[in-house]
């Protein structure tokens, strides 16, 4: 449980200039913003209140946090305010970049500027999917997978392997997923290339793979209980034992186990994708320089990283931050090799297209 | 409602003016005050505009607005626009939904969903409305029915997930049902039309129960009484009687609660199932997940609520018609 | 009507209130729960969740922004529904229907995209996200419901009322403020609440009109981002059992003002 100090002379002045705002030109209220200020969009618990009370105190720099629930609204909300936004640095899923690229959202990260670049492990920070038209975006945070989860009191382990369990007779409606991440496993499974890229020039393929795909989830959809969204209705439905497996992020599923509560997780013999939350600089950001303070801050040490492990559930990007967990914070966020060797990351360069496909596609299988 | 009428006459008493001492009387007497009233009255039109011109302001610039704001991105084809790109008009965003049949379906479901639920609230609420409104005591009312009101206090969110930590497999219904012997095997409830329903009419109840309420209240007993003396029994009386004469508040309980319900979004995406998928989160998914798909969520957004709104339309004339016909 | 049907009826009022009742009860008692997770069984019950919410200010003083809200905003919307409906309410001109109809036109629009229309117009305006725009936007979107309750107590204002103020000398401005405006008393207090309550809820709009300050519902989207913990359920107890005793603290501040002037 993380919490966020409130300012309260903050509070009450925002109060009392409220009306006054309302009224006052843009570029006052950028220049008051410039006096010393990092304004961050990023999710309840990335950023560790104990750091931040630090480095408040050791820079001077006043952290304000905007908590957002998910990517599109902050997309949405990035855009609205485009191209003068009031945010420094928000926190971007690695696959998603290019939307916010092509729409000019984000500046290319000068990773010179941060002395502690190299405190992140290279897997994640030199990766292929993290530099795009020869830049680096953003710096990872935090690594989540897709997984399949599963209630250890009513499944064994053995049947756990492959992602076909969940189209089971034996689970028929006691499994649920999100469908568009599952859209991509299911082409992975099928033995195609998930992310698309592979068919880039071919839109004809690549529209006739959606199609299977999405005629196999609709002919398995007696079997689902429940196309959901969000991490805290899977949770939600394991606690209350409306499913027995589904496919979930890494984190969700960790804060379960974590809890106690006999679930395990797995990355099937078919294979799955990966995503790495990154925390980037917004183009034309107000407070580009303290940006730059805060991101050498926050990658600084591996303690910091394994605090927003301990909150989010998620994989620590930091080299070195397992350290600082627990023996069963390890085990929910660490996988056999043999495991890791079937994960592969998401990708961005075919996102137009495959999202262009796909988005009708979910669609299509809700209304079946 | 006595009391406010010999409280309101003794303040005519007093609206006297000039010859009173209270802070009234000063301001009646003080010329600025005068002057200015006597410029703002002149004439009845001067005093009819000087009414109407700041409501109608308001209604222009932030009810039709947005609404405007809105459509005119259901006619673009980008939008938000980015840098160095060039904005169209265009209609492809409407021809978009009668072009592909699967968004239909959702449409038309919502449409049913929220007829029956509306009708569904309103057999739930009526006779709790009738309860308070004709067998409670007058100063016992207010109290009831604020009772009612307490739980609207928690957000839509935290209430949704209490249906559900009520209705799932290991929910309190499901652990009642089993301690009682009545099942072995947990029945599913949750993500079916029927969590849904419960967890929608949660949320309309309230929209329904004050119209219905203030029509009951407005009832005088006598009709009752009336039609008792000549012989009525209960069934007939409350058909002939009750029914018609609370038909506006019927009409417009279930207008309020159609518009609102064809709107809902996060309780139908928590406690629906996967064939119960609601228009407004197709819309929300043009919103959400395709980030630059704005300018076709918005146009889905007019098609829906102008649908809503003709519904509506034919729904109160037909109300209308039917009360006529039954004061005939 | 006879003894059985009396009951029936009144077994039905009981009935509804178990239904809204229940949930709200299990979501009160799973604050107490001693895990991450809410939901059967309990294993074991703690006063953490409660003591974390009074000991973490951030919950406590964006309850106290989420008020500030609502009740500036419930302000704005009485003022301006009233208004409106003083001069709809038995008054027939040219466009009377078309201004009716705009009234309630932001009642019908669903809250997403009430929300991102108002975010799209209020850039177009020049307004910066905050406070202000969602004082703004939640005071646009109650008006309707002010307005029509305030004009169907209105209809029923004997004029001979007003008349008789007139005749003693009274003009329009005092006769509305003497007269009418008491008379509409009960009637805009149950639109406030009304208000009160829609604003204090809403999610959508203060989420896309908002700055860096969450209100009460942005908070508990985040937080159930990383699961639906008693943490939540406490908080939202907390918040209804502070917002009830302050409803009761500003009735009785009320009546007894009101004693007070009367004497």
């Amino acid at each position: 449980m993380t919490k966020l100090i409130l300012n309260r002379r903050r509070f009450l002045s925002t109060a009392a200039v409220t009306g006054a705002a309302l009224a006052s030109p843009a570029y006052l209220r950028r220049s008051y913003a410039a006096g010393g200020e990092v304004n961050i969009w990023t999710y309840n618990d990335f950023v560790p209140t104990a750091f931040k009370e630090q480095f408040e105190s050791e820079t001077g720099i006043k952290v304000n946090v905007r908590l957002v629930d998910d990517q599109g609204k902050q997309f949405n909300l990035l855009a609205a305010e485009a191209p003068n936004p009031t945010v420094d640095i928000m926190t971007v899923a690695g696959h998603r970049f290019l939307q916010f690229i092509d729409n000019k959202l984000l500046a290319p990260l000068d990773t010179d500027r941060l002395s502690n670049w190299g405190n992140i492990n290279p897997t994640f920070s030199e990766s292929d999917w993290s530099t795009i038209n020869g830049n680096k975006w953003g710096a990872p945070i935090l690594s989540g997978m897709e997984v399949l989860a599963y209630n250890t009191d009513l499944v064994d382990a053995e049947e756990a392997k492959s992602w076909d369990v969940l189209f089971s007779e034996k689970y028929k409606q006691k499994t649920a997923y999100i469908i568009q991440d599952m859209m991509s496993i299911i082409m992975l499974k099928l033995g195609y290339d998930g992310n698309m890229v592979a068919y880039m020039d071919d839109p004809e393929k690549a529209a006739a793979i959606v199609e299977e795909a999405k005629q196999f989830l609709i002919e398995k959809k007696p079997y689902v209980r429940k196309y959901y969204d969000g991490g805290a209705e899977i949770q939600q439905m394991f606690v209350n034992q409306d499913i027995a497996l589904g496919h979930s992020w890494n984190g969700p599923a960790a804060a379960l186990i974590n809890d106690g509560f006999p679930l395990a997780m797995t990355i099937p013999r078919e294979g799955s994708y990966g995503f790495v939350y990154t925390y980037n600089i917004a183009n034309n950001a107000p407070n580009a320089d303290n940006a730059y303070t805060f991101l050498d801050a926050i990658l600084a040490s591996p303690e910091i990283g394994a605090s927003m492990t301990k909150a989010s559930g998620f994989i620590s990007t930091y080299k070195g931050a397992t350290e600082y967990l627990s023996d069963l914070e390890k085990k929910s966020t660490s996988f056999t090799d043999e495991e890791l060797s079937n994960l592969q990351f998401f990708r961005a360069e075919a996102n137009e297209m495959k999202y262009g496909l796909l988005d009708p596609a979910v669609e299509a299988i809700k209304a079946a | 409602m006595r009391n406010d009428a010999t409280a309101s006459a003794n303040r005519v008493a007093v609206a006297r003016g000039k010859a009173d001492r209270t802070f009234w009387g000063r301001l009646a007497s003080w010329t600025p005050y005068r002057s200015l009233v006597r410029l703002a009255t002149a004439s009845p039109r001067r005093q009819f505009l000087i009414l109407a011109a700041f409501p109608l302001l308001w209604v222009l610039t932030q009810h039709l607005g947005p609404m405007l704001q809105m459509l005119r991105v259901s006619l673009t084809d980008a939008y938000p626009v980015a840098v160095g790109v060039e904005q169209h008009f265009t209609l492809d965003n409407y021809t978009r939904f009668f072009g592909e049949r699967i968004f239909w379906q959702p449409f038309f479901r919502t449409l049913t969903f929220a007829g029956v639920l509306t009708f569904c609230t309103l057999i739930l609420t009526y006779p709790v409305a009738y309860f308070l409104a004709r067998h409670v005591s007058r100063k016992n009312q207010m109290l009831m029915l604020l009772l009612l009101l307490i739980p609207f206090w928690v957000g839509e969110i935290v209430r949704t997930y209490a249906i559900m930590i009520l209705l799932g497999n290991t929910g309190a219904v499901n652990q009642a049902l089993k301690w009682l012997g009545w099942i072995d095997e947990p029945i599913p409830f949750m993500y079916t039309s029927f969590s849904m329903g419960i967890g929608i009419v949660y949320l309309t109840a309230l929209y329904m129960l004050l119209p219905l309420y203030s029509a009951l209240e407005k009832l005088p007993k006598s009709y009752h009484e009336a039609a008792a003396d000549l012989g009525a029994g209960a069934w007939t009386r409350f058909r002939r009687v009750t029914l018609p004469l609370t038909l506006e508040g019927i009409s417009s309980g279930c207008t309020l609660v159609f518009l609102i319900s064809t709107g809902f979004y996060a309780t139908p995406v928590l406690l629906g199932g996967p064939s119960t998928t609601v228009f407004s989160e197709t819309i929300a998914g043009f919103f959400h997940t395709a980030g630059d798909e704005w300018p076709t969520g918005a146009a889905f957004a007019t098609i829906m609520f102008l649908t809503a709104m003709v519904l509506t339309g034919v729904f109160q004339k037909l109300m209308q018609s039917l009360r006529k016909g039954d004061t005939k | 009507m006879n003894r059985g049907n009396r009951i029936l009826i009144g077994c039905t009022y009981w009935a509804f209130v178990l239904y809204v009742f229940v949930p709200l009860l299990l979501m009160i008692l799973m604050g107490f729960k001693d895990s991450k997770f809410i939901g059967f069984p309990i294993r074991s019950w703690t006063l953490d969740w409660y003591t974390g919410v009074f000991s973490d200010g951030e919950v406590l003083s964006t309850l106290g922004y989420s008020l500030v809200i609502a009740v500036l905003s419930t302000l704005i919307s009485v003022a301006v529904g009233t208004w409106i409906a003083v001069l709809l309410e038995g008054r027939k001109f040219l466009g009377r229907t078309a201004i009716f109809g705009l009234t309630i036109l932001p009642a019908l629009i669903p809250g997403i995209i009430s929300a991102i229309a108002f975010r799209i117009y209020a850039r177009w305006l020049g307004v910066e996200p905050g406070m202000g725009a969602i004082i703004w936007s939640h005071a646009v979107h109650n008006v309707p419901f002010v307005a029509l309750v305030v004009m169907a107590r209105l209809s029923t204002l004997p004029k001979s009322q007003i008349e008789a103020a007139r005749d003693l000398g009274a003009d329009p401005i005092i006769a509305f403020l003497r007269i009418t405006l008491p008379y509409l008393v009960p009637a805009i207090l149950g639109a406030s609440i009304f208000c009160l309550l829609l604003s204090f809820d809403d999610f959508v709009r203060s989420f896309f009109l908002g700055g860096y300050e969450p209100t009460l519902p942005v908070l508990i989207f985040a937080k159930l981002r990383s699961g639906m913990s008693p943490e939540i359920n406490a908080i939202a107890t907390v918040a209804l059992v502070l917002t009830a005793g302050l409803g009761i603290w500003a009735e009785r501040f009320t009546r007894r003002m009101k004693k007070e002037t009367n004497t």
